[in-house]
């Protein structure tokens, strides 16, 4: 099986080096643990920037399975962009400490967390151990809600600037061209989704909570009873029968989780199912901007 | 294609827990197939994860010693009520091993019912990533691999069934923090099912042979491919397992001994 390899090495080599010469312009390696924040470096610092991202849209943060790439990659980042509040508990710790890499340990110019930089919502009052293992921080999906890209937008320039000084300017207008076009945009979306406000929702996890809180939404109902936990039969039941009170519009789902309980609750009820893509797909080269309109078209068609 | 992930840096503690995983489930694999308790590793590393999710539900610490402790405990414990099972009901040990996997697994999913979190991290405890893997973590597994092997070389024909499996369940517990019940099985099971028909010694050094280079070139793979690790490995190890059971390599060596002799 070694022997085999060699001739693929050789291969890659020569890939590798052949092309070298576009790589070598940039100026900062970034790690980003999500899509939305390698698409949002992407925004600020164009081809200044080397930009990896550790997920895909297709895959839940919460969980990663550790490849060699994955740690190659982390230890040549000048900065990582990762989402925080514990949404990467799980791995993001032990990739850093087996990386090793200085630069961007906690602490450091070149650690940067999203969520250190957003008002977040849902944060326990009290941390009882008897309610679950809940998010400290808060519900860490904060990527659905534009204006928070927004004021993360405002620090990822900063923090940039602060490690590339050379070209804070190029950095600079790159944010203000941003932040200008990001406006103009979110008031389209917001006219656009002027017919959902208010409407009811039905939801599988907490994964839209700053969506709703953006465009106004009125989520009645948790298909989870407790973030993380399968719904028991006695809480689907009470959720049925809320919802024979007080029809819902739709039941929003997100597009990396499995959808046998909304479906179930779908065929229960009537009530047509959303299912929302979970990020921007970065790997596909789609753009923040373009995630976004699809959100708001999805999301407005059922009260069309 | 990526050149990257094959740092030796990246790849060398991985492989070298790989070593570390081998040097007791080898031979141990060999004695699981004998007996005809194929499973019983995964019963066991079930238990062991029950016992550190009682000893979290009782408020006691998720790391270090105490969890630790709690997973080798109930290890043990789990292993002695297997022993005891198959002194009584050796016929259906197969049978009895499956039905203490799922009772383990879903006692686990009951307890945990309202602590979503709780099962993420005991998740992370029970199933290791091979790559996440430390020197830290990696010095203490080999001293406790190396301790069993020992003792099983040592007294391998006076301890009897329970001795047998107080060792399996101490060397289960620390690999599949280390590797994750998918290479722990990979490294059991298979390497001493593709030498079934050779010699014990022989049967040792080909089991050896087979798994060395699978995890050597699961990882060069994996890196290569940027595909997760454990997974590719137990494919190598799979395919090098195949290759030399095909090409007859066992008897070869045997008939070469025979006529040396």
């Amino acid at each position: 099986m070694r022997m085999r390899s060699r001739p693929a090495i050789i291969w890659a080599v020569f890939t590798l080096s052949t092309s070298l010469p576009g790589a070598s312009q940039a100026a900062l390696d970034v790690f980003a643990c999500e899509p939305e924040w390698a698409a949002l470096a992407q925004e600020l610092g164009g081809d200044r920037l080397e930009i990896y991202s550790a997920t895909t849209a297709q895959q839940d943060p919460h969980h990663i399975q550790a490849r060699p790439s994955l740690i190659a990659r982390t230890r040549k980042a000048d900065l990582l962009v990762c989402t925080g509040a514990e949404l990467e508990v799980g791995w993001l710790p032990l990739l850093l400490r087996r990386a090793g890499n200085p630069r961007i340990q906690p602490g450091q110019p070149g650690h940067f967390l999203a969520a250190d930089h957003i008002e977040m919502l849902e944060v326990p009052e009290k941390l009882d151990r008897s309610l679950g293992d809940i998010h400290a921080g808060g519900n860490p999906h904060i990527h659905t809600d534009p204006r928070n890209i927004l004021r993360v937008a405002g620090r990822l320039s900063q923090r940039l600037q602060a490690l590339d000084p050379d070209h804070a300017d190029s950095y600079q207008q790159r944010y203000m061209a941003f932040e200008a076009g990001w406006q103009d945009s979110m008031r389209i979306w917001s006219e656009r989704a002027r017919p959902v406000k208010g409407a009811k929702i039905v939801v599988h996890h907490h994964f839209w909570s700053y969506l709703n809180d953006w465009l106004g939404l009125n989520r009645i109902a948790t298909l989870e009873p407790v973030p993380g936990v399968s719904p028991s039969t006695r809480h689907l039941a009470e959720v049925k029968k809320l919802l024979q009170q007080q029809p819902a519009v739709m039941i929003v789902n997100t597009s990396y989780m499995n959808d046998r309980p909304v479906r179930w609750l779908s065929d229960q009820t009537g009530i047509p199912i959303v299912t929302l893509p979970a990020t921007v797909d970065f790997q596909q080269d789609e753009t923040l901007q373009q995630w976004f309109d699809g959100l708001v078209q999805a999301i407005g068609e059922p009260v069309k | 294609m990526s050149l990257e992930g094959l740092a030796p840096s990246i790849l060398a503690p991985a492989f070298i827990a790989g070593l570390v995983v081998l040097s007791t489930h080898i031979p141990l694999g060999h004695e699981v197939l004998r007996r005809g308790i194929i499973f019983i590793d995964i019963a066991v590393a079930q238990i062991a994860g029950l016992g550190v999710i009682i000893a979290y539900t009782l408020g006691w610490g998720e790391h270090g010693i105490e969890a630790q402790a709690a997973a080798v405990i109930s290890a043990l414990l789990g292993a002695w009520i297997l022993s005891r099972l198959e002194k009584k009901y050796s016929e259906y040990q197969e049978a009895l091993i499956g039905t203490s996997f799922i009772l383990a697994a879903t006692a686990g999913i009951l307890l945990l019912a309202n602590n979503p979190h709780g099962g993420d991290h005991l998740k992370d405890l029970l199933v290791g990533q091979i790559l996440w893997v430390q020197w830290g973590q990696l010095l203490y597994s080999a001293f406790v691999s190396i301790t069993v092997l020992l003792v099983w070389l040592r007294f391998r024909s006076s301890i009897g069934s329970a001795g047998f499996y107080t060792l399996f369940a101490i060397a289960i517990t620390v690999s599949v923090q280390l590797v994750g019940v998918y290479l722990v099985f990979a490294s059991l099971i298979i390497p001493a099912l593709a030498t079934v028909g050779c010699s014990n010694r022989s049967g040792y050094g080909m089991s050896a042979i087979i798994g060395v280079s699978g995890y050597a070139a699961g990882l060069v793979v994996s890196a290569l491919l940027d595909l997760p690790s454990g997974a590719v490995i137990v494919w190598t190890i799979a395919l090098s397992a195949l290759l030399v059971h095909l090409s007859g390599a066992c008897k070869a060596l045997m008939n070469s001994r025979t006529k040396s002799n």
